[in-house]
C-alpha cells in the first residue's frame, strides 16, 4: 500500500520538524509547510492525502486556507490543529468542510488513526 | 452599605481571581521544571555515556514522566479553562462535580501552602443544574477561604455533593483545630452571602463543627 | 544669606504651604475636602475683610485727625478771642491814662486832692485800678493815691522808668515791689515841651484781672491757662506748673504775629498741645497747655459703633463663605466620589472581562511550547522503540533535549506575565498575629540591635485580635520603620514597641525611640518619597514613603508625632477587617 502523503501546516518550526520525524517513522510521506502560501504551494506540487492543519498560522488565516483547500481539491482531507481554548474556531472549521480536529499537545497514536481514517475517505469518495 | 457590599463582593471576586490563576501558575511552573530536570538527566545520561541497551528502559521511563507532566499541565489548563468560560458565560447547565472538582483542582495549591488537604467526597449521578456555576465557585470559594485561615496547620478540608429533593448541595467539611476566633470570622460578610442566595436561591446554613452547606435549586435561574 | 533672601523664602515657603497642604494635612491625617474647604474660607476671609479693615481703620484715624484739628482750632480761636480781650483792656487802661494826662496839667495832678478825686472816680469804672502815681522826670512819685504808702518813691534806676523816658507808654511785668503783691503797672509819659521835660502817669492794677480773663479760655481739668513773659515768668498763676513769678519750666517757642499752637508728643499716645498767643504791645504770652484729649473720647464712641458694625459684617460675610464653600466643596467632592466610583467599577469590569481573553491567550502561549515538548519526548520514545542503540542517538537526543529546553524557557515569560497579573488582582490576605509578625522583624534585626547596644522595650498586648491583611507587606513596613528607629538612637539608645486595640476596627503598633527628634518643619514631609536626612549614599528616602502607601493600601493609616531631642514615635493602624483598596 502507497504511502499516505501528509502535509503538515504549523508556523511553529520545532513542533512540526518533530512531529513530522515522528510521522515518518511511522511510515508516512510527510512534507511540512509553515505559512499558508508554503502550503498552497505544496498542494500543488506534492498533491497530499491529508492535510494536518494548524488553525492560526500566520498570513492567510487557517480558517482561510482550509476553505481554499477544500476549494481547489474536496478529496484533500484536511485535520485541524487546535489549542485548548480554540473551541469557536472548530465548530467554524467543522463547518467549512474539516474532516476531525485533533488538540495539542497532540497525542500521536489519535493524529494516526484519524489520518488512517481520513485516507480512507479519501479512497472511498 | 450598598457600597461597602460591594466594595466587599469586588475585593472578594478579585481575590478569588487572583488565586486561582497564581495557583494555576505554579502548578504549570511546577510541571514545566520537572520536566526541565527529567531532560537534563537524560542529557546528562547520555553524556555520561549510558548508552548500553539496558540503559533505555530507564531512558524511557523518564520519557514517559515527560509525557505525562504535560498531560497534568494540560489538563489543568482544561480547568483553567472552563473556569473562564464559566465566568463568561455566567449562566449554564452544569455538572455540579465538574464544577467543584475544577474549584478544587485550582485552588489546591493554595490550601498546600497553609497544608490543608482538599478533598472531595462526590455523590455520583447528580442531577444537570440550571444555575449560575461561576457564582456558585466564588461563593464555595468565600467559605474556603475563611476556613483555610481559620484553621492550623495540617487541617482538612472535605468538599462533599449530594442532592436533595429538587436540590443539590454543598458541604464544606473542616477537619482539625481552629484558632483563636471566629472560624468564620473573615473577608466575607453575611450581606455578600444573602446577595448570592437572593440570586441562586437556596440556602447557606451553619452546622455543627463549623460546617457549611449550600443548597441550590437544580432549577435555581 | 541676604536677609531679604530670607524673607523671601519664607514668604515662599508660607503661602506653598498655605496653597499645598496636603503633606502637612497628610500627616494629621485629615480629609482633603475639609483642608480646601479652610484654605477657600481663609483666602475669601483676608481678600474680602481685608479692604474693609483698611477702610475702617483709615477712616478712624482720618476722623480722629479731624476731629483734633477742630479742637485745634477752636482752641485757637478762644486763645485769640482771650488775646484780643486783654489787648482791648489794657487799650482801653492806656487810653484813659492818656486822656488824664491830657485832660490835666502836671500841675493839677500834683494836687494830691485832685488825683484822688480822678482815682476814686476811675477806680468805680475801672475796677482792678490799684493805685494811681504822678512821677517826675526824675523818677520820684509826687503824687500817690492808693492803698499803700508811696508818695516820695524813687523810681529811677526801675527799668520801666528808664523805658518809659525812651518810649510814651510802657506796661510792666507783673511785680511785687514795694506791695508784696502781685500786680502790673502802665505808665503813660506827658512831654512838657515848653519846661523840657516830662512827667509819668502811673497806674497799677490787680493781676487778678488779668488772671479773669485767662481764666475765661475754656478748659478742662488738667489743662491750664496763664501768662507768661517773654523770659518764661508767670505773669499769672496757674495750675500745674508753677505760682506768679516763678519761672514756666518748659520750652516754648511762638511766633509775634500770630496764635500758635504745638503738638507737644507725650507719652501714652496723649498729646500734649501748647498754644501761645503773644499779647501785642506787652511782654506777655497768653499759654494754654493741654492734656486732656476731648477729641478723643468722641471716636469712642464712633469706634464701638465701628466696632460693631464691623463684627456683624465680618460674621455675615464669613457666615456666607462658608455656606457657599460647603455647598461647592461638597458638590466636588460628591463629583470626585461618583467619578473614583465609576472608574472603580470600569476598572473592575474590565479586570474581570480579562479574564476570558487571558484563558485565551495562555492557551495560545503555553500549548505551542508544551506541544513541542510532547513531540519531541514523542520523538525520543519512537527512536528508542525503532532502535535501541543509544550510540546512534546520541546525538540526535542530545538535540532534542536541547530543543525542550527551549520550549520550557518559553513557557517561562508566560508564567511570569501571569504571575504579574494575579498579583495585580489579588493584595495577599492572611489571618496574622501582628505580634508574631513583629516578633519575626525583631529577630531578623536582633543582631543590628544587640551591635549597638540599644534596648528594647516590647508591651505587646496578649490576645490582640487576630488581622486579615497581607503580612509579607506589614512586615516590610515594620522593617522599615524599626530600621529607623535604630538609626535615631544610635548606640545605646531606647526602643519601645507596643501593640493594643486601638478600637473594634483597627490593631495598632507603635514604635518609640529616644533619638534626636524631629524637627516639625521636617516632620511634613518624611514620608515624602526620596526626602531622607540621611548623609550621601546611606538610605534612599523611599523606606517611609513605600511604607505610606503599603498601609494606605491595605486600609490602615501611620502618623508620626516627634519631639526635638525627646525623640519620635510611629503609629501603625492595621484594620482587623481588610477593606477594599
Amino acid at each position: 500500500m502507497p504511502q499516505t502523503k501528509v502535509l503538515l501546516v504549523d508556523d511553529e518550526i520545532e513542533f512540526a520538524s518533530a512531529l513530522a520525524e515522528r510521522l515518518q517513522l511511522r511510515n508516512y510521506d510527510v512534507k511540512v509547510g509553515h505559512t499558508a502560501i508554503e502550503a498552497m504551494g505544496f498542494i500543488h506540487q506534492f498533491m497530499p492525502d491529508v492535510v494536518v492543519l494548524d488553525l492560526k498560522i500566520p498570513g492567510m488565516d487557517g480558517l482561510e486556507t482550509l476553505k481554499t483547500i477544500k476549494k481547489l481539491d474536496p478529496t484533500i482531507e484536511v485535520i485541524m490543529l487546535t489549542g485548548h481554548g480554540d473551541v469557536l474556531s472548530v465548530e467554524e472549521g467543522m463547518k467549512s468542510g474539516a474532516f476531525e480536529y485533533i488538540m495539542k499537545p497532540i497525542d500521536i497514536g489519535e493524529l494516526t488513526s484519524k489520518i488512517d481514517k481520513a485516507k480512507k475517505k479519501r479512497i472511498n469518495a | 452599605m450598598e457600597n461597602e457590599n460591594e466594595e466587599d463582593l469586588k475585593a472578594l471576586q478579585l481575590r478569588f481571581v487572583g488565586k486561582i490563576i497564581a495557583g494555576f501558575t505554579h502548578e504549570i511552573k511546577n510541571y514545566l521544571a520537572i520536566i526541565k530536570e527529567s531532560s537534563g538527566l537524560i542529557g546528562d545520561m547520555i553524556k555520561m555515556g549510558k548508552l548500553s541497551e539496558n540503559d533505555v528502559p530507564e531512558y524511557l521511563e523518564i520519557i514517559q514522566s515527560i509525557e505525562d507532566q504535560i498531560g497534568n499541565a494540560i489538563e489543568h489548563f482544561t480547568h483553567l479553562n472552563r473556569f473562564s468560560h464559566r465566568m463568561d458565560t455566567q449562566i449554564s447547565a452544569f455538572n455540579l462535580n465538574e464544577c467543584i472538582e475544577e474549584l478544587i483542582a485550582l485552588l489546591n495549591r493554595f490550601a498546600r501552602q497553609k497544608k490543608i488537604v482538599l478533598a472531595t467526597d462526590f455523590q455520583q449521578d447528580l442531577p444537570p443544574v440550571k444555575s449560575n456555576p461561576s457564582m456558585l465557585q466564588l461563593l464555595v470559594f468565600s467559605f474556603l477561604e475563611n476556613k483555610i485561615a481559620g484553621l492550623e496547620k495540617n487541617g482538612r478540608i472535605t468538599v462533599r455533593t449530594g442532592a436533595v429533593d429538587n436540590a443539590v448541595a454543598v458541604k464544606i467539611i473542616p477537619e482539625g483545630t481552629f484558632a483563636e476566633g471566629d472560624a468564620d470570622a473573615g473577608t466575607t460578610t453575611g450581606k455578600i452571602r444573602e446577595n448570592f442566595i437572593k440570586q441562586l436561591g437556596g440556602n447557606i446554613s451553619q452546622g455543627a463543627a463549623k460546617e457549611t452547606v449550600i443548597t441550590l435549586p437544580v432549577h435555581g435561574v | 544669606m541676604r536677609p531679604e533672601d530670607t524673607i523671601k523664602q519664607n514668604v515662599i515657603a508660607f503661602l506653598h504651604n498655605l496653597f499645598h497642604p496636603h503633606d502637612y494635612w497628610r500627616v494629621l491625617g485629615a480629609d482633603r475636602y475639609t483642608s480646601l474647604k479652610i484654605r477657600i474660607i481663609l483666602l475669601d476671609a483676608i481678600l474680602s475683610l481685608l479692604p474693609l479693615f483698611i477702610v475702617v481703620t483709615i477712616s478712624y484715624f482720618w476722623f480722629q485727625q479731624i476731629l483734633k484739628d477742630d479742637f485745634k482750632n477752636q482752641l485757637k480761636w478762644e486763645l485769640e478771642n482771650t488775646k484780643q480781650s486783654i489787648e482791648f483792656f489794657l487799650e482801653e487802661r492806656l487810653s484813659m491814662l492818656r486822656f488824664t494826662t491830657s485832660a490835666y496839667t502836671y500841675e493839677q495832678l500834683s494836687d494830691q486832692k485832685t488825683l484822688s478825686d480822678i482815682f476814686t472816680k476811675f477806680k468805680r469804672e475801672f475796677p482792678g485800678l490799684v493805685d494811681f502815681g504822678v512821677i517826675d522826670a526824675d523818677g520820684i512819685q509826687r503824687t500817690y493815691s492808693g492803698p499803700y504808702r508811696l508818695a516820695g518813691s524813687d523810681y529811677s534806676d526801675q527799668t520801666w522808668f528808664n523805658e518809659i523816658v525812651i518810649r510814651s507808654s510802657n506796661l510792666s511785668d507783673v511785680f511785687t515791689g514795694f506791695r508784696k503783691i502781685p500786680h502790673f503797672a502802665i505808665a503813660v509819659k506827658r512831654e512838657a515841651p515848653d519846661k523840657g521835660t516830662f512827667w509819668i502817669l502811673r497806674a497799677t492794677i490787680d493781676m487778678k484781672t488779668l488772671q479773669k480773663y485767662a481764666s475765661a479760655v475754656n478748659i478742662r481739668e488738667n489743662d491750664d491757662v496763664f501768662i507768661i513773659n517773654r523770659e518764661g515768668v508767670l505773669q499769672t498763676p496757674s495750675r500745674f506748673h508753677g505760682n506768679v513769678l516763678e519761672q514756666y519750666k518748659e520750652n516754648f517757642a511762638f511766633s509775634e504775629d500770630s496764635v500758635s499752637i504745638k503738638e507737644v508728643g507725650q507719652s501714652k499716645g496723649k498729646c500734649d498741645m501748647c498754644g501761645y498767643a503773644p499779647i501785642k504791645n506787652t511782654p506777655w504770652v497768653l499759654v494754654a497747655v493741654i492734656r486732656s484729649s476731648p477729641y478723643a473720647k468722641i471716636p469712642n464712641i464712633f469706634r464701638n459703633e465701628l466696632f460693631f458694625i464691623t463684627i456683624i459684617s465680618v460674621f455675615f460675610s464669613i457666615a456666607v463663605t462658608i455656606v457657599l464653600v460647603q455647598t461647592v466643596v461638597n458638590r466636588i467632592k460628591k463629583a470626585d466620589q461618583e467619578r473614583e466610583a465609576a472608574i472603580a467599577e470600569t476598572e473592575h469590569a474590565g479586570k474581570m472581562a480579562s479574564i476570558g481573553r487571558l484563558a485565551a491567550g495562555v492557551a495560545h502561549e503555553i500549548n505551542n511550547p508544551l506541544a513541542i515538548i510532547n513531540e519531541k519526548a514523542g520523538l525520543m520514545k519512537d527512536l528508542l522503540e525503532g532502535s535501541r542503540d543509544m550510540q546512534q542517538n546520541r546525538e540526535k537526543f542530545l538535540s532534542l533535549i536541547s530543543g525542550i529546553f527551549d520550549s520550557v524557557n518559553r513557557c517561562r515569560t508566560v508564567t511570569h506575565r501571569l504571575l504579574g497579573f494575579s498579583r495585580r488582582m489579588d493584595v495577599s490576605h492572611d489571618m496574622i498575629d501582628i505580634n508574631v509578625a513583629l516578633k519575626e522583624v525583631i529577630g531578623f534585626l536582633e543582631k543590628e540591635i544587640i551591635y549597638r547596644n540599644i534596648r528594647l522595650d516590647l508591651d505587646l498586648k496578649k490576645d490582640l485580635p487576630r488581622v486579615v491583611t497581607d503580612k509579607g507587606q506589614v512586615q516590610q513596613v515594620f522593617l522599615n520603620i524599626i530600621n529607623n528607629a535604630i538609626d535615631a538612637v544610635e548606640e545605646g539608645g531606647l526602643i519601645q514597641i507596643s501593640s493594643y486595640s486601638k478600637d473594634e476596627h483597627f490593631v495598632r503598633v507603635s514604635i518609640k525611640d529616644n533619638g534626636s527628634g524631629i524637627p516639625r518643619d521636617k516632620l511634613k514631609h518624611i514620608f515624602e518619597p526620596f526626602y531622607t536626612t540621611k548623609g550621601k549614599g546611606k538610605g534612599t528616602g523611599l523606606g517611609l514613603s513605600i511604607s505610606y502607601g503599603i498601609v494606605q493600601r491595605l486600609g490602615g493609616s501611620i502618623h508620626v508625632e516627634s519631639e526635638v531631642t525627646k525623640g519620635t514615635t510611629f503609629f501603625v493602624d492595621i484594620p482587623i477587617r481588610s477593606e477594599t483598596v
